[in-house]
């Protein structure tokens, strides 16, 4: 099946046009009488699969409301909401947001510091056996993200046997272990973007005069810059909401959040720790948004993930 | 004139190369030591972690439940998400974004408060067993944390807004009038997602569920909170060994034999698709 994807981005088709109209009048045989059922049990079983989707998120901001004595603190539906726990958010979850921040931006830097060259190397450069290269790249994502987690830790022992450098729990050696993963999502949604970039926009930037420099700046970056949005977002939140390789990494008075969250968990929890997941759920609310303003969410799922 | 594309990729092709060689070769070197106690290993390579992996009837069923989990998991995945997914990509209104910004913020949100959203939903006196034991469909509160159940429930959780996601990009690139001429033409609704949709979809399809597949497998999160101590699948188990067991070679090991059988199964379905693509019961 050979279909031309230009076709697809431009929503008003001619052929679309076309068979719009044609559906306006009833052609071929009368549409059955009665209600559409199929229609209705969609609908029915989507609205299904948004309660499951979202039933854990909207639990964990419902039960943070909650403002009743303490020992009966995790409540949903919450009574006498009030916003307590808000105030009562440990130093230590703090920090290990704190510390999720910073290396989720880093590491989204840093996957497009190495994910954008590799990817206008892969559409053009003038190599042999680029399926392999591409693969490459790729294998990060292939690779169970607990494996990866393990092979690093054992990495890092076996470096600093020889060396004396010990990475493992230290800020270096996680931003290695999430930029190795990041970096595939920048590499993806980037080459997604270039293997439908027009060359001749380079071209027409050529002949009237412009460097090489200044084009890449001026007309290449413009145009692959929703692909980059789109893998930093992807880079950035993987590495903000990483566990299996932050567990292996991270070392105790020096954990991520996710890190917190789960051991949080394992032990008795605190209330307080739904009120610091809840801005969590908030902020990813606003970055969504804040994507939407900036490039549009059809254009970021278009660059495509992986 | 032209730029030497290939030495910009150079740089970035050797940091990921050393790391992938690097580290899948330690860990895999590692395995094929002997566990001394406090993280000591032994000093001349043997296969007696792999012995004891298939000869142990606790591993070998770690193994068979994280296969099971997962591919439980990755089916409701996608029954689940594909309606979801070709609801939103067929949608003419402004409505789609909304919808689409829901799978989106779910995709994102770590699963560690999406598991603890499950926890307290399932809980005893949580909203779910209070409408049950209400209803009176059960008397003693259901839980889901320490079984089975939980563990595909928790896996399908991590998996499903990327699979909304996967799916959505496969049937964007199926067009619309493909499915108008069919309707035109008298086909039925199902009739029409029967011999159209699901034949076009099919090959997408596939590649969105191997790549389910493969998160469930290395999921540790969901399998670890949800598992509660009592079901173990290979991520939690290798966790398990590192931290509480600090035995390096058997965690390498059991590392090694979950990324064998990822990549196995992984090449049995490509096989399989080839296989029926030829015998031409899938149209690609």
């Amino acid at each position: 099946m050979a279909i031309d994807k230009s076709n697809q981005t431009s929503s008003y088709s001619s052929m679309d046009m076309v068979t719009r109209l044609a559906a306006r009048r009833p052609v071929g045989p009368p549409p059955k009488r009665g209600l559409p059922w199929g229609k209705y049990f969609h609908y029915f079983f989507c609205s299904l699969s948004y309660i499951f989707l979202l039933s854990p998120m909207i639990v964990v901001i419902g039960a943070s409301l909650h403002g009743g004595e303490y020992y009966t603190a995790i409540k949903f539906p919450p009574d006498e909401p009030s916003l307590q726990w808000y105030w009562k958010i440990p130093k230590g979850q703090l920090e290990a947001l704190g510390l999720s921040f910073g290396l989720a931006g880093l590491t989204a830097l840093g996957a497009c510091i190495i994910g954008i060259p590799a990817a206008l190397g892969i559409v053009r450069g003038k190599i042999p056996g680029k399926t392999l290269i591409s693969a490459v790249f790729r294998a990060p994502l292939q690779i169970p993200a607990i494996v990866t987690g393990i092979a690093f830790l054992q990495l890092y022992y076996l470096f600093g046997d020889a060396t004396g450098l010990y990475f493992q729990g230290t800020f270096l050696g996680l931003y290695i272990g999430h930029l190795f993963v990041a970096t595939p999502y920048v590499v993806g949604t980037v080459t997604a973007i270039l293997q439908r970039f027009d060359t001749r926009l380079e071209e027409a930037s050529f002949s009237l005069g412009a460097s090489k420099l200044s084009t890449f700046r001026r007309v290449t970056l413009p145009v692959i810059m929703p692909g980059v949005y789109a893998g930093a977002l992807y880079a950035f939140m993987v590495s903000f909401g990483d566990v299996p390789i932050s567990i292996f990494l991270t070392a105790p008075g020096f954990v991520t959040y996710p890190i917190e969250l789960f051991y949080g968990m394992e032990n008795d929890f605190d209330p307080s720790i739904l009120a610091s997941a809840s801005l969590v759920i908030f902020f990813c609310l606003l970055v969504l948004l804040g994507m939407q303003k900036l490039v549009g969410l059809d254009t970021l799922l278009r660059s495509g993930s992986r | 004139m032209k730029t030497r594309w290939e030495f910009v990729l150079l740089p970035s092709f050797v940091i990921i190369g050393i790391l992938i060689v690097a580290s899948q070769y330690v860990f895999l070197n590692g395995s094929f030591y002997k566990d001394m106690g406090l993280g000591r290993i032994g000093d001349s390579a043997t296969m007696v972690n792999y012995i004891r992996f298939f000869t142990d009837s606790f591993y070998l069923n770690t193994l068979w439940i994280t296969i099971k989990t997962s591919a439980l998991a990755s089916i409701f995945t996608l029954i689940l998400g594909f309606p979801v997914a070709y609801l939103i990509a067929r949608m003419r209104s402004h409505w789609s974004m909304l919808l689409l910004a829901g799978i989106v913020v779910a995709t994102f949100v770590t699963i560690v408060i999406k598991v603890f959203g499950l926890i307290i939903l399932f809980s005893a006196d949580g909203l779910i067993n209070q409408v049950l034991m209400g209803i009176g469909i059960v008397d003693r509160p259901y839980t889901i944390i320490g079984n089975q159940t939980g563990v595909v429930v928790g896996l399908m959780h991590f998996t499903l807004g990327f699979g909304v996601l996967l799916l959505y990009s496969v049937i964007q690139t199926i067009p619309r009038s493909l499915e108008e001429a069919a309707q035109i033409h008298g086909a039925s609704r199902w009739r029409m997602h029967m011999r159209v949709l699901l034949p076009l979809s099919l090959p997408g399809v596939t590649v969105g569920a191997l790549m389910i597949f493969n998160m469930s497998m290395g999921a540790f999160t969901s399998a670890a909170l949800l598992g509660g101590g009592r079901v173990f699948t290979l991520p939690v188990l290798i966790q398990r060994t590192v931290m509480m067991e600090v035995k390096y070679s058997m965690a390498g090991t059991l590392a090694a034999v979950l990324l064998v059988t990822v990549l196995l199964i992984n090449l049995l379905a490509i096989f399989l698709i080839r296989r029926l693509r030829a015998a031409r019961l899938v149209i690609a």
